[in-house]
C-alpha cells in the first residue's frame, strides 16, 4: 500500500452566490472536492455550469460565499486581498486560453513577472526565468516578444511563467482553446510531461479530447459536481 | 531587513511604471506640457521677483534710507501732474531756514540736476550732472570716492571746473585707465577729473545708478550749465528719525514759503520709501499675476494627468488583471500607477526648469534674473505633490480592480 498522497486542495461544501437584485444565482451549490499532490484533473462542463467560478475560487482569484477552502492546509476562504495575492504568487501557476502575455515584454521578461512580486533578487529572478524557459524548450526565444512567436510558443512561454515560481498547482483555463490542433496536441503532451515530473495539474476545458488526457475527470453541471472519476 | 524588502518592492513597481512612460512617450510629453508651463511661470516669477528685490535694494542705496529730498515734484503721484506743474522752483535759500530751525537734519546740500553731452577726444556720451556743496561728500549714499578726492570748499568758492565722475567714464572714455587728472568736455567746457566714484552696476529705479554721474561744485554748475534742469535739497538725517524729519522739514518749508494754514504745500518732501511703496505694489502685481497663471496651469495640468492616467488604467485593465493573478497586491498596482503619474509630472516640471535655466543663461547679461537650487528643489516637491494628487484616484481605481473582471476585459 502506497503512502497516501498529500492533499493540496480541500474544498468543503462551497457555495458561490450572486445576488442580482431580485434573483439569487447560485453559481456553485454545495461543492466538495479534494485535490492531491501530482493529480492531473480536468474540470469540464457546459458554459454557465459554474466551472469558471470553481476555477476562480481554486485559483484564489475569488472567495466562496459559503464553505471552507483550504490550500496546503491554509484556510483561504477568510483571507484578505494581499494574502490571496501572496498565495497566487507562490502557490499557483496560471495558464490562460488567450496566453495573456504582456506584449511589450520579451519572453524572458514575461516569465519573470510573477517573480517581480516575490522577494527574489534580480540575478536569482533571471536565473529562475531562464530555467523555466529551458523546461518549455524556448531557451533560444528569450529575447523575442510575443508577436514574434507562434501561438504554441506563446502558450509555452505562458506555461514557463506558470512554472517559474515552482507552484503547488498549475491551473490551466482552456489552454488549447486558441491553438490549432497540432500546437494544441504539443501543449497537451507537454502537460503529460509536467504531470510525470510530479506537478499537480488542473485543466478546465470543454473539449472532450483534452479532458480525456487527465487522470481524473470532474464534470460540473448546474453548480454541482455531476461526476468525479 | 523587512524595510529593505519593502523598499525593493516599491522600487520594482516604480520600474514597471517607468516602462509605461517609455512606451507612451508622446502622450506623456503632451500631458506634461501643462506642468512645464506652470513650473516655467512660477520659476520665472519667483526668480524675477527676488532678482527685482535685490536690484531694487541696490538702487535704493542711491537715494539712501537716511536722506530727505525736497523738490518741486513728488516722486510718486497718480495722473494729477497738473497740480505740481506750476509750483515754484526750489531755492537754495530754503536751506538756510532748514539748517537754522531743524532738529533732525544733520547735513544739507543743494543738488542741481541736468544731463549733458560729455566728450573726450572723439568719444562722447550723455552724462547726468549734479551740482552740490562740498558737504555732499559725506552725504554720498551707496557709493564713495574710491579714487582721487572730492572738491574742496575753496574750489566751490572759486567755481573751479573740477568734477568727480562715476564708473562709466573710466571705461567709456579712458579704456579702463585711471581718469584722475584727465580733462573732459561737458557742454563744451573743459573740466578736470579729480575724483572717481565706486562702480555700481545696473539698477532698477529711474536714474538709479551713479555710474553715469558727474558731480561738481554747485557754483560751477550755476555758472556754466544754465540750461534746463531742476534743483533739489538733499537733507541728511538718521534713518530712525526719517518720519519726524520729513514732517519737520515740511513745516519749515511752509514757514519759509509763507504758506497759510489750510493751503496746500507747493513743494514735495520725498524719500526712498516712496519708491519702496510703488515698488511693493508692482511686486505684488507681478507675483499675483504669476501665481494666478501658475495656479491655473497647475490645476489644469493635474486634471490632464488624471485624465491620461484613467486612460492608462483602462488600456491596461487586462494587464492589471494578469499582474494580480500573478501575485501583485493592490499596493503593488497602486505604486505602479502612482509612479507613472509622478513621472509624467516630474518630466513636465524638469522641462519647465530646463527652459527657465536656458532663458536665464541667455539673458544673464541683459536682465538681472537669478536662478537657484532651492527653486529646483521646491519645483521637484511640487511635481511630486501634483503627480501623487492627480494619480491617486486613477491608481486606486486600478488597485481595486477585481482580477477576474480585469482579466476578462478586452
Amino acid at each position: 500500500m502506497a503512502k497516501p498522497k498529500k492533499e493540496v486542495i480541500s474544498i468543503q461544501n462551497i457555495s458561490k452566490i450572486y445576488n442580482l437584485g431580485d434573483t439569487v444565482v447560485k453559481a456553485l451549490d454545495d461543492v466538495s472536492l479534494s485535490i492531491y499532490e501530482n493529480d492531473f484533473i480536468s474540470i469540464t462542463g457546459p458554459s454557465g455550469s459554474g466551472k469558471s467560478t470553481l476555477m476562480n475560487i481554486i485559483g484564489c482569484l475569488d472567495v466562496p460565499s459559503l464553505g471552507v477552502y483550504k490550500f496546503n492546509n491554509e484556510l483561504i476562504s477568510k483571507m484578505n486581498d494581499s494574502q490571496l495575492a501572496n498565495i497566487r504568487n507562490e502557490k499557483i501557476g496560471f495558464v490562460f486560453q488567450t496566453f495573456n502575455l504582456l506584449p511589450k515584454l520579451t519572453s524572458l521578461q514575461n516569465v519573470e513577472v510573477p517573480l517581480i512580486y516575490s522577494s527574489l533578487g534580480k540575478t536569482k529572478r533571471l536565473e529562475r526565468s531562464k530555467e523555466a524557459l529551458n523546461i518549455v524548450g524556448l531557451s533560444d526565444r528569450m529575447t523575442h516578444k510575443p508577436n514574434e512567436l507562434s501561438g504554441g510558443q506563446r502558450q509555452r512561454v505562458a506555461i514557463a511563467r506558470a512554472l517559474v515560481n515552482k507552484p503547488s498547482i498549475i491551473l490551466a483555463d482552456e489552454p488549447t482553446g486558441n491553438l490549432d490542433s497540432k500546437s494544441g496536441t504539443e501543449i497537451l503532451k507537454f502537460f503529460d510531461e509536467l504531470h510525470k515530473a510530479g506537478n499537480t495539474l488542473i485543466i478546465v476545458t470543454h473539449e472532450e479530447s483534452v479532458a480525456k488526457r487527465a487522470k481524473r475527470r470532474v464534470k460540473i453541471f448546474d453548480g454541482k459536481i455531476a461526476s468525479d472519476e | 531587513m523587512v524595510r529593505l524588502h519593502l523598499m525593493n518592492n516599491i522600487f520594482k513597481n516604480i520600474l514597471i511604471g517607468m516602462a509605461a512612460i517609455r512606451a507612451n512617450l508622446t502622450r506623456v510629453i503632451l500631458t506634461s506640457l501643462g506642468l512645464t508651463i506652470g513650473i516655467f511661470t512660477v520659476s520665472i516669477v519667483t526668480a524675477g521677483v527676488s532678482s527685482i528685490d535685490r536690484e531694487f535694494d541696490k538702487s535704493m542705496e542711491y537715494y539712501g534710507n537716511d536722506k530727505v529730498y525736497v523738490g518741486t515734484w513728488p516722486w510718486s503721484f497718480d495722473f494729477d501732474w497738473w497740480k505740481y506743474r506750476n509750483r515754484p522752483k526750489v531755492k537754495e535759500n530754503s536751506l538756510d531756514f532748514i539748517s537754522q530751525y531743524s532738529e533732525y537734519i544733520t547735513a544739507a546740500s543743494i543738488k542741481k540736476n541736468t544731463w549733458t553731452r560729455a566728450s573726450f577726444g572723439n568719444k562722447s556720451s550723455w552724462l547726468q550732472l549734479n551740482g552740490v556743496y562740498p558737504e555732499y561728500q559725506d552725504m554720498l549714499s551707496g557709493t564713495k570716492v574710491v579714487n582721487g578726492r572730492f572738491f574742496s570748499q575753496n574750489e566751490w568758492d572759486l567755481q573751479r571746473r573740477v568734477i568727480i565722475v562715476g564708473g562709466t567714464v573710466r571705461d567709456g572714455f579712458f579704456d579702463g585707465k585711471d581718469p584722475i587728472g584727465k580733462k573732459i568736455r561737458l557742454n563744451n567746457v573743459t573740466f578736470e577729473i579729480i575724483g572717481e566714484l565706486k562702480k555700481q552696476g545696473m539698477g532698477m529705479v529711474p536714474g538709479g545708478t551713479l555710474d553715469n554721474l558727474v558731480i561738481m561744485p554747485s557754483t560751477t554748475f550755476k555758472r556754466i550749465l544754465t540750461r534746463w534742469g531742476f534743483d533739489e535739497l538733499v537733507l541728511q538725517t538718521n534713518p530712525e528719525d526719517m518720519a519726524k524729519a520729513k514732517e519737520e522739514v515740511a513745516m519749515i518749508m511752509r514757514v519759509a514759503r509763507k504758506i497759510k494754514p489750510g493751503q496746500d504745500d507747493n513743494f514735495s518732501v520725498n524719500s526712498a520709501d516712496a519708491y519702496q511703496e510703488q515698488f511693493d505694489s508692482l511686486k505684488i502685481i507681478i507675483a499675483g499675476m504669476g501665481f494666478l497663471v501658475t495656479g491655473i496651469s497647475l490645476v489644469v495640468s493635474a486634471i490632464g494627468i488624471m485624465n491620461v492616467m484613467f486612460v492608462s488604467v483602462r488600456e491596461r485593465t487586462k494587464e492589471i488583471g494578469l499582474r494580480k493573478a500573478m501575485g501583485a497586491t493592490n499596493n503593488n498596482i497602486l505604486v505602479q500607477f502612482l509612479s507613472e503619474a509622478v513621472a509624467i509630472s516630474i518630466i513636465g516640471g524638469s522641462t519647465g526648469i530646463l527652459l527657465v535655466k536656458l532663458i536665464t543663461l541667455a539673458l544673464a547679461n541683459t536682465l538681472p534674473v537669478e536662478f537657484d537650487l532651492v527653486l529646483i528643489f521646491y519645483t521637484f516637491m511640487v511635481c511630486v505633490f501634483i503627480g501623487v494628487t492627480a494619480g491617486m484616484i486613477p491608481a486606486r481605481t486600478a488597485a481595486k480592480l477585481n482580477p477576474i473582471d480585469a482579466l476578462r476585459h478586452e
